[in-house]
């Protein structure tokens, strides 16, 4: 009997691991067949197959519900004998349903749906039961089987962020590596794994990409996906039906915890106290946790320090907005997947208009892509500028304002806003405001003039003065120099 | 509130509804019965959320009201009471006075409002059966049905109208039963659904022989009119397995056996069967069977059977008590037993649509 095509399997371990299932299962069914008369070893294992080899001993298929419960009832002596005589494998057999488990919740992977009620746990204990005979052990964009991405959608994962679709550059890398270490499990001190960056940079898809990885490395891993919202609603769900001790269950045994947007949990105490519970939970039965984030964990306002320094634990990455080379190369990828043709100069011309953010990317893709195919006249750059108005004007009114920068000054040297305008000439006043000044002249396009009058109507050449002054000290102080590339990150980042 | 009733029938009443109720309630209301008092007599209620019957009483109604009382001790009380006649008035404040001869009973009930009501039927599928018909339906395949919790979906009779038949279909993965009625309905009302055990158990206790019954169904519930008697359950949510995959294809001998006489052999060999040791042993020969039991402390057993066999000898075991259950819900004087070999399930059939699938055990020397 040979056993399903798994698609263009490339691998040679691959085949040769096919090869040796296919051997293996020949010699328990033949012996099985001794043990198991000929009706009834046809009615209920002429379609059985092995899974799964390597991963697990004794996981067989069958093609439905009733062939499951039949055999599990009545055959699973004779099962176990033909695997130890058959073919010398000692184990304890488990039959699953071939593909798409109709459990709803399967204890192996919760979703931020605790299994709170008796119903869900007689359907979730049948789900143990109905296991996910996922037959793909290496997510390939075209070759996932429909079972596998109904499992992920179930999950909360996004099919479509994976490793394959992800487009690798500068800005990305270093991230990019840290995710694909952590997912192949290689990378045991990555733990936690802190993912920050802005936006519409990937965060949420190198995430999917990892956990997409490990459910395909282990179909029985217990992978938790979900935002840092949701973990605060399910928490304070339990603490109002008084399900603590179910709601803890749920995300302290896990395999992994991808947490998304951990920033949500800021200000909000119980939750973050239980998170640090949890977070503690975790890592010290070495659970691989990963977080992502829209800012560096210092910048998380009001979260406690002790979840700060926890953060910081394990490995940081950032990720960055993609330069010119990665967004053509993004851009590419989409129209390759989206099957569509752009002139060359179009693509360029988009990459040079928006350059902040992935998604905005693709927003601009999806509109001029569709208009081309939609559209007799062919695509000028005119069209592509007329069409991409607004998205290039939100490009553009996230630069920094002077208020924004008065204001992040202020808070960094617990000042008032008013003290940035205001006559004082105190030292511990007027040179934040000089900081504010120079920061000002760097990242704004303001004129000294225009700059001068957002200062309490200073004079230009103060704000020349300032901008020197502060230039020195940069390169003389290394702790002026330390606030002042915070201050700056800090502003590019909120924009 | 308040009425007078004669004791029988108060306790009739009461009896037919008090089963639903569970020992260990998660709400209070749901150990009492709902009780509604109007012209037509009363009408008394009692539901564990999954399942609800709803029966009638006559009575004198002086004055309608509502209210709830906890029926075990209702129950209790008025099993208890001298006299024939019993006057019950009911307060504003839901206690109860209960007069019967010089007895003087005041038990404080629950708001009628609290009570969860049983489920509607406005938008359902209506389906007229004979009630001795379902009742015989029920009684040939209920013994079969999973207790296994954790196969929710088998702890249900499987029901299906379809081409003009209902078929019943209950099984436990080591035994399945099945029996087909044909039946008059319209086919747009195909349909199939399971009906859990507990209702399954209500229903065989409140079914007749005579008159028809109404099944409405909706989309999760399923509601039985029995006279004047409602049975309301929640329908098992889920699919359950194809069970045609269970029933084996030819068999290689067909034996006709007379069916009382099975049942009492079998009966009788088994009392030498034990824990250790439970199942019976089949040997045919020339001619006759051979049914016996043995256990190695106790002893043995050895009856034979005569039965037109021709085939060569062979043996076969089964669990008694899975083999006395068919015979004990059938009438028919004669049933066919199909077998394969001894590794393979006998199947027990009548002349009528019932079918009977039995794993064997494994034969001991």
């Amino acid at each position: 009997m040979s056993k399903e095509k798994e698609g263009g399997q490339e691998n040679d371990n691959e085949n040769q691991g096919d090869q040796n299932n296919s051997k293996t299962w020949n010699l328990v069914r033949e012996k099985l067949s001794e043990y198991i008369s000929g009706d009834a070893f046809s009615r209920w294992f002429k379609n059985a197959e092995l899974v799964n080899p390597g991963q697990q001993d004794g996981l067989v298929a069958v093609q439905s519900d009733m062939h499951q419960i039949w055999i599990e009832t009545n055959y699973m002596d004779e099962l176990r004998a033909a695997f130890a005589e058959g073919a010398g494998i000692h184990c304890s057999p488990q039959i699953v349903v071939k593909g798409d488990a109709d459990a709803d919740l399967l204890p192996e992977t919760v979703v931020g749906k605790i299994p709170i009620q008796q119903e869900s746990q007689k359907i979730a204990v049948r789900g143990a039961r109905a296991n996910n005979s996922v037959k793909v052990v290496i997510p390939d964009l075209e070759e996932k089987t429909q079972a596998f991405q109904r499992k992920l959608k179930r999950l909360g994962i996004n099919p479509d962020f994976d490793f394959e679709s992800f487009v690798v550059g500068d800005n990305s890398q270093f991230a990019h590596a840290a995710c694909s270490a952590v997912a192949h499990q290689e990378g045991r001190s990555f733990n936690p794994l802190f993912i920050h960056g802005r936006a519409g940079l990937g965060k949420t898809h190198l995430m999917s990409a990892v956990a997409q990885q490990l459910l395909a490395n282990d179909p029985k891993a217990k992978v938790v996906f979900l935002t840092a919202e949701h973990f605060a609603n399910e928490f304070i769900e339990a603490v109002r039906k008084g399900n603590l001790d179910t709601f803890r269950k749920a995300y302290r045994h896990v395999d992994a915890m991808l947490i998304d947007d951990i920033q949500f949990i800021a200000g909000k105490e119980r939750t973050q106290d239980e998170f640090f519970h949890t977070f503690n939970a975790l890592l010290n039965s070495q659970t691989q946790v990963i977080l992502t984030c829209d800012c560096p964990a210092p910048e998380i306002q009001t979260l406690e320090p002790r979840l700060i320094s926890r953060f910081e634990s394990g490995l940081t990455v950032e990720l960055q907005p993609p330069g010119f080379e990665t967004r053509v190369a993004i851009l590419r990828r989409k129209m390759e997947q989206w099957k569509v043709e752009l002139e060359n100069n179009i693509v360029v011309h988009i990459a040079n208009q928006i350059k902040s953010n992935v998604r905005r990317l693709e927003g601009a893709l999806t509109r001029v892509a569709s208009y081309s195919f939609l559209s007799p006249e062919n695509m000028s750059i005119e069209k592509v500028d007329e069409l991409l108005g607004d998205l290039v004007r939100d490009e553009n009114t996230h630069l920094v304002t002077i208020e924004q920068i008065q204001k992040a000054v202020a808070d960094y040297y617990n000042l008032n806003l008013s003290d940035m305008s205001s006559r004082r000439r105190p030292a511990s006043i007027a040179f934040p405001r000089q900081i504010a000044m120079y920061l000002a002249r760097k990242l704004t396009k303001l004129s000294l003039v225009d700059i001068g009058d957002g200062f309490g109507k200073r004079d230009h050449g103060t704000v020349i003065h300032a901008c020197k002054k502060v230039k020195s000290d940069i390169e003389s102080d290394p702790e002026v120099r330390g606030a002042v590339e915070k201050l700056n990150a800090s502003l590019e980042r909120r924009n | 509130m308040k009425f007078r009733i004669a004791k029988e029938a108060f306790l009739d009443g009461l009896q037919q509804v008090q089963h639903v109720v569970s020992s260990r309630t998660t709400l209070p209301i749901l150990s009492n019965v709902l009780i509604e008092a109007s012209d037509e007599g009363l009408r008394l209620t009692t539901t564990d959320l999954d399942v609800g019957v709803s029966g009638t009483a006559q009575a004198e109604v002086s004055k309608a009201g509502a209210t709830t009382l906890p029926v075990k001790r209702l129950v209790n009380i008025i099993r208890e009471l001298p006299s024939a006649e019993i006057e019950v008035s009911v307060d504003g404040k839901n206690v109860a006075s209960i007069k019967s001869g010089p007895s003087f009973f005041k038990i404080i009930g629950l708001p009628d409002g609290e009570f969860p009501p049983l489920a509607g039927f406005s938008e359902a599928k209506e389906y007229k059966i004979p009630q001795a018909i379902f009742r015989n339906a029920l009684k040939k395949t209920s013994y079969a049905i999973s207790t296994d919790e954790t196969r929710y979906v088998l702890n249900g009779i499987f029901s299906s109208f379809k081409e003009g038949k209902l078929t019943l279909v209950a099984t436990d993965g080591r035994r399945l039963a099945m029996v087909d009625h044909e039946l008059e309905f319209p086919s747009s009302h195909e349909t199939d659904f399971i009906i859990p055990s507990k209702a399954v158990q209500e229903l065989q206790r409140l079914l007749g022989t005579e008159g028809d019954m109404i099944l409405k169904l909706s989309d999760n519930q399923v509601c039985f009119e029995i006279g004047s008697s409602i049975i309301v359950s929640k329908l098992i949510e889920g699919n359950y397995p194809n069970y045609r995959q269970v029933i084996p294809g030819d068999s290689k001998e067909r034996l006709t056996l007379s069916r009382e006489q099975l049942l009492e052999t079998t009966r009788r060999v088994s009392l030498l069967s034990s824990e250790k040791s439970n199942s019976v042993k089949l040997t045919f020969g020339p001619n006759q069977v051979d049914v016996m039991a043995n256990s190695p402390d106790i002893g043995e057993a050895n009856e034979s059977l005569d039965v037109k066999y021709e085939g060569k000898e062979f043996s076969i075991a089964f669990n008694p008590e899975f083999l006395m259950a068919p015979l004990k819900s059938l009438e028919e004087d004669e049933v066919h037993l199909d077998l394969i070999d001894e590794m393979s399930p006998g199947v027990l059939r009548t002349e009528d649509a019932f079918l009977y699938v039995l794993m064997p055990m494994r034969v001991t020397s």
